[in-house]
């Protein structure tokens, strides 16, 4: 069960963890974390659940595939790792990943 | 041997999904425990309150939006003793609601009434097993997955309509949009053309609800074990020769030890039914906003590219899904009331879109405004699964409509709406229609 660190801009981190084979975004909602609203429920088509993956975590969760990174392309504070939370899917190997969380999404 | 109890939480599960025409129900009252301290917030927050929403007052499904307002405005936190189940209807409380799953739950069912015995189907479930069954799933209906089937959906729409195009009326829902959703959804799945009538027979059998009756008819029962019995054979027929479809690919699921085979049945059972009664109550109540408001479907035809605004509107505005219920997991204060644990609350997604403290001239239907957060769908982890191919198939449809039909208006004689204390629309709806 990795646990994520959700960090907010300008708001205090949050610990959650997550159960098996959860995304990002499943994740994000049992934390009740700010600014993610999850508005299709994972079926890559809203971007309400933008998140911007750490530096140092970057590489493992790898990159936006093709569909994803259009719909990232309609959010405004897009950065080279932004990530639809929908679209990473945890695994024990992600356990202490920190994740940005921007103040719109 | 199928047996019905086996099926019943999956039966159950359907009328969580989009109960029609079910009568005054046969409820199990869950307990509410209240706690002493609590009892006047509650009481103020229900009193006066009774009986002004009660989903199962069908008349009140002709014009439910004055309800939702009064509710908005003086009991944001409502309590219906009849029914037993609270109610929120503000856009906040309800996006808030959606996302928060532990709190709000939709295992235990997500009508109001309990159910009694539970598979994991999809809709019903929460986290570990949700997040299992709908990544099996929702790969294959993103946007970009289900926009492979626009020609499909537009060959569809066009050999319905052929019929009709020489004449100068049809009925929409009937000759129509009952039929659309439900040829595309045996092609996802993989169930052969010339079975689509028969398989629409028995969905139909199993949504239709008997005035004053809760429970399932006899035929409805008859039809699901129809339903079971024909998806045992398609799982069959891909162990010896596989295929490229959802069946095969909850059949592998099986296999793989990551489905019971319950839950491969229940996968089926809420794929076949989910999205055909909504999205052909989504084309239907689209029509009757062209036909109401002046100029809309003049332009949006004139255009040819509004129909993707059109619908994002007609779902905030007048969306077909109106309720869908969760249980409470813990003791929740709100507006200085308490929905103690344990308790139905009722969701009320069509209340939130009309909310004047998220939307301006909320009861205005106009198609410039595309809102992307409506409610329509529902939001957070159960958001609707089928959102973008009820899109396509809404856009496709009106598309070829309007090739169809320069102008129209309808025969309010012939109009019918479903009864349900949660999906509204119509079940027939004629109109007159120019070339
Ligand atoms: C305009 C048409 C449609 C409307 C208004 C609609 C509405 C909804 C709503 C409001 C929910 C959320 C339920 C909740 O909050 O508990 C939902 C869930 C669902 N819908 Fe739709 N739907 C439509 C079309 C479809 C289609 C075409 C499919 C076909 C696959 C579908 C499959 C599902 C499934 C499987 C779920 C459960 C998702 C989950 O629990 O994770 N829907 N739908």
């Amino acid at each position: 069960m990795p646990k994520v660190l959700f960090e907010p801009e300008g708001e205090a981190t949050i610990e959650v963890d997550a159960l098996e084979d959860m995304t990002l975004m499943e994740a994000a909602l049992m934390g009740g974390v700010p600014h993610i609203l999850a508005s299709c429920g994972g079926i890559c088509s809203c971007a309400t659940c933008h998140v911007v993956i750490a530096d140092e975590w970057a590489d493992l969760i790898g990159k936006a595939n093709e569909e994803e990174s259009e719909m990232l392309d309609t959010v405004a504070s897009r950065r080279p790792h932004s990530r639809l939370g929908c679209q990473v899917k945890l695994a024990n190997a992600h356990d202490g990943v920190r994740v940005i969380v921007p103040g719109e999404s | 041997m199928l047996s019905y109890r086996k099926y019943f939480g999956v039966i159950a599960t359907y009328t969580a999904l989009a109960d029609l025409r079910a009568g005054p129900m046969n409820f199990a009252v869950p307990t509410v425990v209240v706690r002493k301290k609590n009892k006047r917030s509650r009481r103020d927050a229900v009193t006066l309150a009774t009986e002004i929403y009660d989903p199962f007052a069908f008349a009140a499904g002709d014009d439910p939006f004055p309800i939702y307002r009064k509710l908005r405005d003086d009991y944001p936190l409502y309590h219906n003793r009849k029914w037993n189940f609270f109610a929120l209807s503000r856009y906040d409380d309800v996006a808030v609601a959606v996302r928060d799953f532990r709190t709000f739950s939709s295992q235990f069912g997500t009508s109001l009434e309990t159910l009694k015995e539970q598979v994991p189907v999809l809709i019903n479930c929460d986290p570990p097993d949700h997040t299992r069954l709908r990544h099996l799933i929702a790969p294959l209906f993103t946007p970009g997955q289900v926009q492979g089937l626009e020609a499909t959906v537009r060959e569809y729409a066009q050999a319905l309509l052929e019929p009709v195009r020489e004449g100068a009326e049809f009925d929409i829902i009937a000759d129509f949009a009952a039929k659309l959703p439900m040829a595309i959804i045996c092609r996802l799945l993989g169930f052969r053309q010339e079975d689509e009538d028969m398989l629409r027979e028995w969905t139909d059998l199993c949504v239709h609800r008997e005035e004053g009756v809760f429970e399932m008819p006899e035929e409805g029962m008859q039809a699901t074990l129809k339903l079971y019995g024909y998806f045992e054979k398609e799982l069959a027929a891909r162990a010896s020769s596989p295929r490229n479809d959802i069946v095969q690919k909850l059949a592998d699921a099986e296999k793989a030890g990551s489905l019971t085979r319950e839950e491969v049945l229940g996968y089926l059972y809420i794929l076949s039914i989910a999205g055909n009664e909504t999205t052909t109550k989504l084309i239907g109540n689209m029509a009757w906003q062209f036909d109401r408001v002046p100029g809309a479907y003049s332009e949006a035809r004139r255009s040819g590219d509004l129909w993707g605004q059109a619908i994002e509107e007609a779902m905030r505005f007048d969306g077909p899904t109106h309720m869908m219920a969760r249980t409470t997991t813990r003791d929740v204060e709100l507006h200085g009331g308490t929905i103690p644990a344990g308790a139905k609350v009722a969701l009320l997604y069509m209340s939130g879109n009309r909310d004047e403290r998220k939307y301006k001239a909320p009861d205005r239907f106009d198609i410039a405004r595309n809102p992307r957060d409506h409610l329509g769908f529902g939001g957070g982890l159960h958001a609707c699964l089928g959102a973008a191919l009820a899109r396509l198939e809404a856009r496709v449809a009106w598309e070829e409509l309007s090739k169809m039909m320069s102008e129209f208006d309808i025969d309010t004689s012939g109009v019918k709406r479903v009864q349900s204390p949660q999906v509204r629309g119509f079940t027939s709806l004629p109109l007159r229609f120019a070339r």
